[in-house]
């Protein structure tokens, strides 16, 4: 299977994860979803992803002024946020566990 | 933009310019979105570029974003927006159905469409007949399956099952189905044709092979100089011989009406797939004895499969003789022994 799908469905957990620890504008984002390993992650599915947890009321956003350089739109995760990211993440583990599981059998079987 | 950039910004092709023109692009592909998400996304992207601006990569924008139309695409479907209505694909789809409507009712597509409906009922009759025969090719036991495939040994029930299966399969094509019954008849043909074609293309080569054995390998020169054949079942490719009182027997030495050795064909094919050597009995001279029987097939001992592969564990089966008609004679009468 191609990877980039995959991710593309936990695009959601991996960004709620990387600013649950703290505030991240659009490109640290995608930094820190790279340096994760996520290198595969385009930029338009990061923003892409931070717009649409922000609509869903999961990421509050505050924009800080720089006189050096862009303004920069912070992301942070809120109550709600927290709550979807736990969920994500319960919601792969077993994913992860079942696929295991059936790559397991499925190493004996051949 | 900023000071520190400022030295290297001629040789980086990420100018501000460029980010201008991306930045326009982008706009224009999210033209149709409601003016929140649309400032909304184009802000981010304003201020991304920004911040690629400062970095000293000498990559083009596209090169790191992909096209404008791509991002724009992207960026919509992570945000879970409506992809992009958009009116001049919308104009090209109905171009297209169009000119497949005119396709359809011109007069060599309208022809082909009556032929082929006309051949449909010869196929429905040789549908029915593959029915029966494939699989029964495709089980090689020895028996004479073509044109008339045997069923239970016999040719009589074969034919009868052809008969039977033709009646059906004509029936069927004659119903009219529900869409899923149509569904399920066409991939049953799909079945049965890939089927026959697999016969087809396994028997040239094996039909290749064969003869490829024949005349490469010397050692064979010995076996097939004139190997029995017989007219039903081909070539023969081991005797064997038992006693009156159906106890097999080895190592019989045959010779044909006027003294020569009675020569069989060797057996390349084996049901398990796995490759087995003939090993001949030897004169004490040490020349094989070819017309020994029954001729003995030893699993070669490389492990290789007809094709050359590694044998899988469990693949070769030990050969058991077939079993075999044999008759019962009357019990030697006393009297007999008493004549002599």
């Amino acid at each position: 299977m191609d990877a980039s799908q995959l991710v593309k469905g936990l695009l959601d957990v991996a960004v709620l994860a990387v600013v649950r620890d703290e505030d991240g504008y659009g490109y640290d984002v995608v930094r820190r979803l790279r340096a994760a390993g996520l290198e595969d992650v385009g930029d338009a599915s990061v923003y892409g992803t931070l717009r649409r947890l922000y609509s869903a009321g999961a990421l509050t956003s505050y924009v800080v002024p720089s006189d050096e350089g862009p303004h920069r739109k912070y992301y942070a995760i809120n109550e709600r946020g927290r709550s979807v990211l736990e969920d994500g993440a319960k919601t792969w583990r077993a994913f992860a566990d079942t696929v295991d599981n059936v790559l397991g059998i499925s190493r004996v079987a051949a | 933009m900023t000071a520190p950039t400022a030295p290297t910004a001629p040789t980086t092709p990420t100018t501000a310019a460029d980010a201008q023109v991306y930045l326009a692009a982008v706009d224009r592909e999210l033209a149709d979105l409601p003016a929140e998400d649309r400032s909304e996304l184009l802000d981010d992207l304003a201020m991304h570029l920004a911040a690629l601006e400062e970095e000293a990569d000498d990559r083009p924008l596209v090169a790191r974003l992909g096209s404008p139309t791509d991002y724009a695409a992207e960026l919509r479907a992570a945000a879970g927006l409506p992809e992009r209505s958009d009116p001049s694909k919308d104009g090209r789809a109905a171009a297209l159905l169009q000119a497949a409507q005119r396709l359809r009712a011109s007069r060599a597509v309208r022809e082909l469409a009556d032929f082929s409906a006309q051949l449909r009922p010869a196929w429905w009759v040789l549908r029915g007949y593959l029915v029966v025969l494939v699989p029964r090719l495709r089980h090689i036991d020895g028996t004479r399956d073509f044109p008339v495939p045997t069923l239970l040994g016999s040719h009589l029930i074969g034919g009868a099952a052809v008969a039977v299966a033709v009646a059906m399969s004509v029936a069927l094509g004659r119903r009219q189905l529900p869409r899923l019954g149509t569904l399920a008849v066409l991939a049953l043909d799909l079945v049965i044709l890939l089927g026959a074609a697999n016969i087809l293309l396994d028997g040239q080569w094996r039909a290749d092979r064969t003869r490829v054995a024949y005349v490469t390998s010397s050692a064979g020169d010995l076996f097939v100089d004139s190997p029995l054949i017989t007219e039903q079942h081909g070539p023969v490719t081991n005797i064997l011989a038992y006693a009156a009182d159906g106890k097999p027997l080895s190592g019989v030495l045959l010779y044909d009406q006027d003294g020569r050795p009675l020569m069989t064909g060797q057996q390349h094919w084996f049901a398990d797939g796995c490759r087995r050597i003939l090993t001949l009995p030897r004169a004490a001279d040490g020349t094989p004895v070819a017309n020994s029987y029954p001729k003995p097939y030893v699993l070669d001992p490389e492990g290789r499969t007809l094709n050359g592969d590694p044998v899988t564990a469990g693949q070769c089966v030990v050969l058991t003789p077939p079993k075999v008609p044999l008759p019962t004679f009357p019990k030697p009468v006393a009297s007999a022994r008493g004549t002599h």
